[in-house]
Order: C-alpha cells, then structure tokens, then sequence
C-alpha cells in the first residue's frame, strides 16, 4: 500500500512498534506452544499408535493408523451400546460408559439449570439480610471435592445418617445402598450433586441484576403478576445467560471426573467416559495411545455439540446493541 | 389497606422461614462433617450413625461423648497431615507468586500496548479456554515424564511461570482495560518505559483483581485433585487432597470416619474463610468469570 520504503523498512519499522509488546506476551506465546498446542498435536499423534508406557523401546511403539479409534468403537465392551447377552443373542449394555455418561449429562444439565434458576430468582429479592442467605448457599461449592466425596459416601452410607434419618421416620431403608449399590449409585450422584447448585445460582444472579427495574415496574403497571413476569420477562432476558450455562453445563458434563467415582469399578453404574479414559492411561494400564484416542472422541463429541448449539443459537438475547 | 399489609407480612415470614430451610439443607455437609470429626470410635460403630456426635453406643451401655481425638490422630497420632499440608503449601505458595505475576505480564500487553499479532493471539489464547482438558493430560504427562519431572510437583508449579492460565489472564486484562488510559500516557511522555508503567502504575492499581486471583489460585490448588493423583505418587509427597482421597475414600473403615472428616473440616475450613474475608470481591470475580462469553 505504502510505496515509500521497501519491505524490510516495513518490517523494521513493525518491529520498533511491537517489541515491547511482544516481551509482554512472550510467556503467552511459550506457554501455549509447549502446554497447549505441542501436546495437542503430540496427542493425536500418540491416538494412531500402538504407545504403551513411558520410556519403552522404541519398537514397542507401533503405528496403527485409526486402529484405536476402530477398537474403542468395535472392540471395547466398556464402550458398547450392545453386549453379549450369553445366551448367543445382545443385551442392552447398562454400563456403557457412553451411556452413563449421556444419561449423566442429560439429567443433570436441565436439572441444574432449572432449580438453579429458581434459587437465583428467589435469592433475587432485595430484602434484609438477603446476603447472608446467598453466602450459605454458596458455601458447599468450595469444599474440596476429594472433602465432599467423603462427605457424601458417609452420609449416604447404607449404614450412614441419611438411612438413620429415614429409619426413625419409619421408611424401610433394607434396600437403600445409595453409591454402594448398581442401581442406585447412579441417582444418589444426581442428588449429592444438587449441593452444587450455588454456583450457577451466582452467575443467574448477575444476569437477573442486568435486567433494568424499569421493565419490570412497566409491567407491574399493566398488570403483570409474579409469574407472568418470570415467564415474560425474565426468563427470555436472561437467554444469553442460559445459553452460556449450557454450554459450560455439557463441557463440565462430559468431562466428569469426580473422587466419588474412582476405583467403584465398572459395574457401579458410576463408570463415567473421564473415568475410562483415566483407567486406560494412569491406573490400570498405560495405554496412552488408546487413551488419547479416547480423549479425542470426547473433543469431537463436545465440539460437534457446542456448534449445534451456537448454530441454533437465534433465541439468545444479547442485550440491546452494545 | 391493613389487609395488605397482613397478607405482605405473611409473605416475608414464609420467605424467611423457606430461606433458613434453604440455608440448613446447603450447609448440612459442613455440619456432618464437624459433628463426624467429633464423634468417638464406639459411637461410629454402630450399625446406624446419629447426626449429632453423642448417644449412645450399639449396646445401649456407654454414653458416647464429642471427642477431638481425631484431630489429634491426623496431626499427631497415625497420620502425619502436617506433611502433607507443608507438601500443599508449597504448590500452593510456588502459584500465588507465579500466577499473578505471570497473568498481569501478559495481561498489560494485551490491555496497553500495541503490537502486530495482538487479536490473533488474543482470539487463540480464548479458543483454548474450549479445549477439554483430558485432551491435554497424557501428552503433558508424557511430556513431563520424558524431562525428568514425572514423579514430583514441577509439573503442578513451574508452567504457571509461563502465561499462568488463560482466564486468569482474562480476567486481569479486562480490569485493566477499565484503568483510564491518562495515567499511562503521561508516564509515558515523563520517559518511563513500559515495564517502568507496568509496575509501578498499572499494577498498584490493579490490587482488587490481583486478591481475587490469589484467593482463585489458593483455592484451587489447595484442592486440586487430579494434578496430583497423577504425579506425586509416592507417599512422602502427597498433597492433602491426595492423602485423604489414599487414606480415607478408597477403602475406608466406619471406625475411621471421625479421623477422615477432621481430616476434611480442617482442609474445607481454609477455603471458608478465605471466601468470608473476600466474599464481596470473589462473587464479584465469579461474575465476571461468567459474563466472558
């Protein structure tokens, strides 16, 4: 464009301007390329060979193509949707960790989403004392999670205080093994996991505080009631806010990877696709090339989900152009 | 009219009564948890387990009293949790420094100066904020393996130095784009440069980010659980994350339930208190945290 001065004094004359700059991102740049992006390539790399253990022989390392991806999806029970039921004929496998995982993930989104909205909109009215009440909600989302796990597997202990509780109020609590037992380990996530609301409560709560008084007082005005308001107003006001839960919600879903469900096994319905992939690498076998093929399913499965969602993303509401 | 006021007043006092009904079921587990720790042995014993820590005993014989022998269990009988919190502080304390001072580097570029590239690197360290971690894991695994840090903490400490996370360095960015622009031109034209700037205009002034960041950093690595389950694997070295999870999550004993649950008050109680003295700050940072999208 310029046509004084070749390409080199353009250069120079960049490079005058950027350098301050570029010494401030240096570590940035440094940090990302060899814990960010040099291990991502390495990990797809790692997802078409044979590569069990660290530090073996070199011929032990063999590549295999997409031969990983092809076992996780033909030749893994753990990863089945249909597994042999011993009579010759298949059965629906109830531990596929894909299936625990999805069921996982869709209970507990919408669940989260709902009740903690509900908390936020309640939590919302500016009366006395109001704080301390948001504060006390909050709390149980800052206890270490190897903390709560224990809390949890105690309380719900076939042997535990919840069972006491229901004992004395005369429930027959024989049957009741809440994480001790298949069936049951499963809801007794879901519940325990309920504690955790005050966070999403707290991102609600800034959102519902965007949302001008003026609007409401409108509507009071002509009549709106408590509900219609919520439904009316509220709700399609905070969409943008909703939409960001979600997508965190189906990332944060997926990945789970909690102390409650380590070393329970593959039949305690806790069996979940982060777990899998942390047995495959770090705990029973070092089978990073088949893990990091895993982990690059569960990339594509969050990515395919994440743009689903953006591309029909039309009922967000961003506010008034900013 | 008095009618009305009757009718709001009820409201209020339903609403209060659901709050503190709310409050006591979201604070059960910290409440189990003190009445665990103080539970004896023969109380814990029996086939079921009362809320408060007395009763008494399966046999109906002994009155079972609240007892701090746990405490003293974990800290001076069969466990050693003074080691493990020292192995923790010094994660701990290693990322308090390196974080912050690494993300308010990084951030100062981003918000104060110019240089070819900015968006594009900006626009990158963002996409990376997407990637599930478990895509990362092994590589780095592997990675730290091959140069010799497998077995100890350098890999949960010394990347902090390089950039110290891309939210935080978001977070801190964003504040300082909101520190009027003046301050910096005019040490500009008094000839400081810009490290001159950084440090003694910008981040004097950027104190509030900075405590949520330390308090963020703290927290997270006093419970950081996965980091050190895959590398610190040998006993002398375990976190107090890790130590609990060994000693009382994997296999755990009814009789050792008190010893685990003051194990776990006094590692929830450091948290707490760091969220009561920074509360306004930290949901404050929790917002912000949210609104990025």
């Amino acid at each position: 464009m310029t046509s004084k001065g070749g390409i080199g004094k353009r250069i120079l004359k960049t490079v005058k301007k950027s350098w301050a700059g570029w010494l401030f991102v240096l570590p940035l740049v440094l940090g990302l390329a060899i814990f960010t992006f040099y291990p991502m390539v390495m990990s797809f790399i790692y997802s078409l060979y044979h590569y069990d253990g660290v530090g073996m022989v070199e011929d032990s390392v063999v590549f295999r193509g997409f031969g990983n991806y092809i076992e996780a999806f033909t030749a893994d029970q753990d990863l089945m949707f249909t597994i042999p039921d011993g009579n010759g004929g298949t059965m629906f496998n109830r531990n596929s960790v894909f299936y625990t995982t999805f069921r996982y993930a869709v209970i507990t989104i919408p669940i989260n989403l709902v009740l903690s909205y509900l908390l936020a909109v309640l939590l919302n009215r500016k009366t006395k004392g109001i704080g301390v009440f948001r504060l006390l909600i909050y709390l149980p989302c800052i206890i270490p999670g190897v903390v709560s796990g224990l809390i949890w597997r105690s309380a719900f202990d076939p042997a535990g205080l919840v069972n006491y509780w229901l004992d004395k109020i005369g429930v027959d609590v024989s049957g009741l093994t809440w994480f001790r037992g298949e069936t049951t380990a499963f809801p007794t996530l879901i519940i325990t996991g309920l504690w955790g609301l005050g966070g999403s409560m707290i991102l609600w709560l800034s959102s519902l505080k965007n949302i001008p008084d003026t609007v409401y007082e409108a509507a009071r005005l002509d009549g709106a009631g408590p509900f219609t308001r919520l439904i009316k107003i509220t709700v399609p006001m905070s969409t943008s806010m909703i939409f960001y839960n979600l997508i965190t919600g189906i990332i944060g879903a997926l990945q789970t990877f909690s102390t409650y469900t380590l070393g329970l096994g593959k039949q305690s319905g806790l069996y979940l696709y982060a777990v899998k992939i942390y047995e495959e690498a770090f705990n029973t076998a070092s089978r990073y090339g088949y893990a990091s093929a895993l982990s690059w399913i569960l990339f594509a499965v969050i990515g395919v989900l994440t743009l689903l969602i953006f591309r029909t993303s039309k009922w967000v509401y961003y506010g008034e152009e900013s | 009219m008095k009618a009305h006021i009757k009718r709001k007043t009820a409201i209020d006092i339903a609403f209060y009564i659901l709050l503190i009904v709310l409050s006591l079921v979201f604070i059960f587990p910290y409440l189990f948890m003190v009445n665990k720790s103080l539970s004896s042995e023969l109380l814990v014993k029996r086939t079921l387990v009362p809320f408060f820590p007395w009763g008494w005993d399966q046999d109906g014989l002994v009155w079972c009293r609240p007892t701090f022998a746990a405490y003293r269990n974990i800290f001076a009988g069969k466990y050693n949790y003074l080691k493990n919190t020292w192995n923790t502080l010094k994660i701990v304390l290693f990322n308090m420094v390196a974080v912050p001072l690494s993300a308010s580097v990084v951030a100062y570029g981003f918000a104060k100066l110019e240089f070819f590239g900015k968006k594009f690197l900006f626009a990158l360290m963002i996409s990376t904020l997407l990637l599930p971690s478990m895509v990362l894991q092994i590589p780095q695994y592997i990675l730290f393996t091959s140069i010799g840090w497998g077995q100890s903490a350098k890999p949960l400490t010394w990347p902090n130095l390089l950039g110290g996370g891309a939210m935080n360095i978001f977070l801190v960015r964003q504040f300082m784009r909101s520190i009027p622009k003046d301050l910096d031109e005019a040490a500009k034209i008094d000839g400081a440069g810009p490290f001159m700037r950084y440090a003694l205009i910008t981040m004097p002034l950027c104190v509030p980010i900075l405590i949520y960041l330390l308090v963020g950093t703290f927290n997270g690595y006093w419970s950081d659980f996965f980091g050190p389950l895959i590398y610190l694997n040998v006993k002398d070295e375990y976190t107090l994350a890790i130590a609990i999870f060994r000693d009382f999550n994997s296999n755990y004993k009814m009789t050792e339930v008190p010893n685990g649950m003051a194990a776990g008050v006094f590692m929830s109680v450091f948290p707490a208190i760091l969220f009561f003295l920074f509360q306004r700050r930290l949901i404050d940072g929790v917002m912000i945290t949210g609104m990025k999208g």
